[in-house]
């Protein structure tokens, strides 16, 4: 487990364990600062670098804690949604904290797998009284942390803004304990549907990871082909953790045998990127859509690894995003998230490197999972700033039922309610041109069947 | 002079008769495990099958899939169980644990169908399916397949375990009842050389121990001594040696 006490220029300095004496030190010495605390409207205001880093003595500090895929073939989505998270935390705690408390994160490392996931929460709940639970990565490990969440309903631990669009934590029975920022893999999908649909490609087969996530995007697909009067005209799946090195000529080949006119991906960067490679080579020359979870830029990256002719292998790509393109800096809160990744440049978690046995991390500049992760860090931020002074898990709820037309800056305000736990609903869609995914102006001039 | 030929029919007996006693149990427990562990593993599927459907009941009236698939997920790990489908009323696949498609022979089969069935899927193996519907059928049918090699290979590692067991049981009673007939055919030597000796002298001998025993070769030395005129017979038999008269 790795603590990350977040400060400027720094992603992680040192491993300390959480007792509850010492969140009750933390506490009152929070309380003792907090007439000379700064206010949060000035913490997170556009960015304005003060070039000073919070005091170190400060105590009072809240802790988030967090399980997500820092190793294995998906580490890429756990350390770019942490590194974003981390340019804002960062930012906030240099600017005072929230309320004079510095914002620290527990990190777990759970590989992407149910179990470690599972694990790493109870701990998380038990043994270090984290305040609530925030950035989880994965529909698999997510669906199996909401049963736990109910169990230990009274503490009133919430998970936060998991990168994830399936249903299990937008729904009964288990809606209840979570909050959602990002649109649904459901709207997802229907949104690919919709445009494969509306341009005349209406065979559209589904290649997906064999879990729960990968049966929540197959459901999507299912429900908007259904909508439009069709089924899935062809499924092939992968066990997850596959790496990009597998073969997928099987998966591949069982789809061909359909002639569906679009495959839509619901999986992780390394097979999808595998299946993209495999179909292309194999000759399915149709568009390819992958869902926001799988990572763009790590997707983009393996593929054109090595390549002389990388275009050959992305020009069916298309992927659905739920954050707008970080490109797009006529918005203020990417260009926040430009200023502050460049400014603090986040590394991944300082035990990352010795999980991934010394296998190095290329991080990138900008991504489509940093900006999400940016962006959820800016609303808890914004969440716990308005529980004031003393920040009481019993409050909590509340405090986000309070979030009405906020202005996160993305030219979609978010609102919360009892009946409303996702903040946007906004789907984006984007295709490779050059090692970038840039937004898809005209779906027909792009993908139409000739 | 050696005697143990007088002990080969009876080794070879005493081995004969433990190969007999090893073989009947290895037969027994193969025909007795391998029923059991089937039954037991039937067993096991349909109420795994019944567990996951009534599980689902919910889950699927609330379509979510996510979750249902989540629950099958975590059935698929336990051991023999190789893949689990569940198939709605209509005969649509709503979950499965298939990599990297549903097989034809499963597309093709009766969803509903609910008896153990065995199959063969090529690439995967043999399997024995159970199911068990979900609201007695109406919201579709949950399938179990359990891997026959899985079985085979648990069957042969529980007989090979009692066999293994009965094989030291034999090798110890083999070497056992070896050491029993070389310590009963030891004396039986000592009294034949003491005997031939006694014969060869005209009735005399020197001692080579047996005389002392007090056993029933101690009592044939002193005997055999007796009947060479060279020393009274044994007290035990001297009433019978000296007749009623």
């Amino acid at each position: 487990m790795t603590e990350c006490r977040v400060g400027r220029g720094e992603g992680a300095v040192g491993s300390r364990p959480v007792t509850r004496r010492s969140l009750i030190r933390s506490g009152l010495a929070a309380l003792a600062a907090a007439p000379w605390a700064r206010p949060l409207a000035a913490a997170t205001g556009p960015a304005r670098h003060s070039g000073r880093r919070a005091p170190p003595t400060q105590e009072g500090e809240i802790v988030l804690g967090v399980s997500a895929a820092f190793s294995g073939p998906s580490r890429g989505l756990g350390t770019e949604l942490y590194r974003g998270s981390m340019a804002w935390f960062n930012h906030v705690n240099d600017n005072g904290g929230v309320n004079g408390r510095r914002i620290v994160l527990k990190l777990t490392d759970d590989g992407y797998q149910p179990d470690p996931c599972v694990a790493n929460t109870i701990q998380l709940m038990q043994d270090e009284s984290v305040f609530l639970l925030f950035g989880y990565v994965g529909t698999p490990t997510v669906t199996r942390v909401l049963p736990l969440l109910k169990r230990f309903r009274e503490e009133q631990v919430y998970l936060f803004f998991p990168f994830t669009g399936a249903e299990p934590q937008r729904e009964p029975p288990y809606g209840e304990f979570a909050f959602n920022l990002r649109a649904s893999y459901r709207q997802e999908t229907a949104g690919l549907v919709d445009n494969f649909v509306r341009i005349g490609r209406r065979r559209v087969a589904v290649f997906y990871q064999n879990d729960a996530y990968g049966r929540s995007g197959w459901a999507g697909v299912r429900e908007a082909l259904a909508a439009h009067g069709e089924t899935i005209a062809g499924e092939a799946t992968y066990m997850r953790g596959t790496q990009f090195e597998a073969s997928m000529r099987a998966q591949v080949e069982i789809l061909q045998a359909q002639s569906p006119d679009a495959v839509i991906c619901i999986g992780a960067y390394a097979a999808c990127a595998a299946f993209a490679r495999d179909a292309a080579d194999l000759g399915l020359h149709i568009p390819v859509a992958n869902v926001s979870f799988v990572g763009s830029e790590n997707l983009l990256a393996l593929m054109r690894e090595g390549r002389a002719d990388p275009d050959s292998h992305t020009r069916f790509l298309v992927n659905s995003q739920v954050v707008p393109s970080y490109e797009d800096t006529s918005l203020p809160a990417v260009r926040e998230y430009h200023e502050l990744m460049e400014r603090y440049d986040p590394l991944p978690p300082e035990n990352v490197e010795r999980i991934t046995r010394g296998e190095a991390y290329e991080r990138f500049p900008q991504s489509f999972v940093s900006l999400e992760g940016f962006l959820n860090a800016k609303l808890i931020t914004e969440i716990i700033g308005r529980m004031g002074d003393e920040p009481d898990r019993s409050r909590l709820e509340e405090a986000v039922f309070a979030v009405r037309n906020y202005d996160i800056g993305v030219g979609e305000r978010v609102s919360f309610g009892p009946d409303r736990r996702q903040g946007l609903d906004s789907v984006y869609y984007t295709v490779p041109e050059g090692d970038r995914f840039v937004p898809l102006a005209d779906w027909e001039a792009r993908f139409a069947i000739p | 002079m050696r005697v143990h030929k007088l002990f080969r029919k009876l080794r070879f007996g005493i081995f004969a008769l433990f190969a007999l006693v090893v073989l009947s149990i290895f037969l027994l427990s193969i025909r007795t495990v391998s029923s059991e562990l089937e039954t037991e593993y039937v067993s096991n599927s349909a109420n795994i099958a019944r567990n996951i459907a009534d599980a689902s009941v919910d889950i699927l009236l609330n379509r979510n899939l996510a979750t249902l698939q989540s629950l099958i997920d975590q059935f698929v790990e336990i051991e023999s169980i190789r893949y689990i489908y569940i198939v709605s009323d209509t005969g649509e696949f709503l979950a499965h644990t298939f990599v990297p498609g549903i097989p034809e022979e499963i597309l093709a089969s009766d969803p509903s169908l609910t008896e153990p069935v065995e199959r063969s899927l090529p690439g995967l193996g043999e399997f024995v399916e159970v199911g068990s519907p979900i609201l007695s059928g109406v919201a579709g049918t949950v399938h179990v397949g359990m891997d026959t090699e899985a079985l085979a290979l648990k069957i042969q590692r529980a007989v090979g375990q009692q066999i293994y067991l009965l094989c030291i049981i034999l090798v110890v009673g083999v070497l056992v009842s070896i050491w029993l007939v070389k310590s009963t055919a030891k004396p039986l030597e000592e009294l034949l050389t003491y005997v031939v000796e006694l014969a060869r002298n005209g009735g005399e001998a020197s001692d080579n121990g047996v005389l002392a025993r007090k056993d029933e070769i101690g009592d044939m030395a002193r005997l055999m001594r007796h009947a060479a005129g060279q020393g009274p017979p044994p007290p035990k038999w001297r009433a019978r040696v000296r007749g009623p008269g």
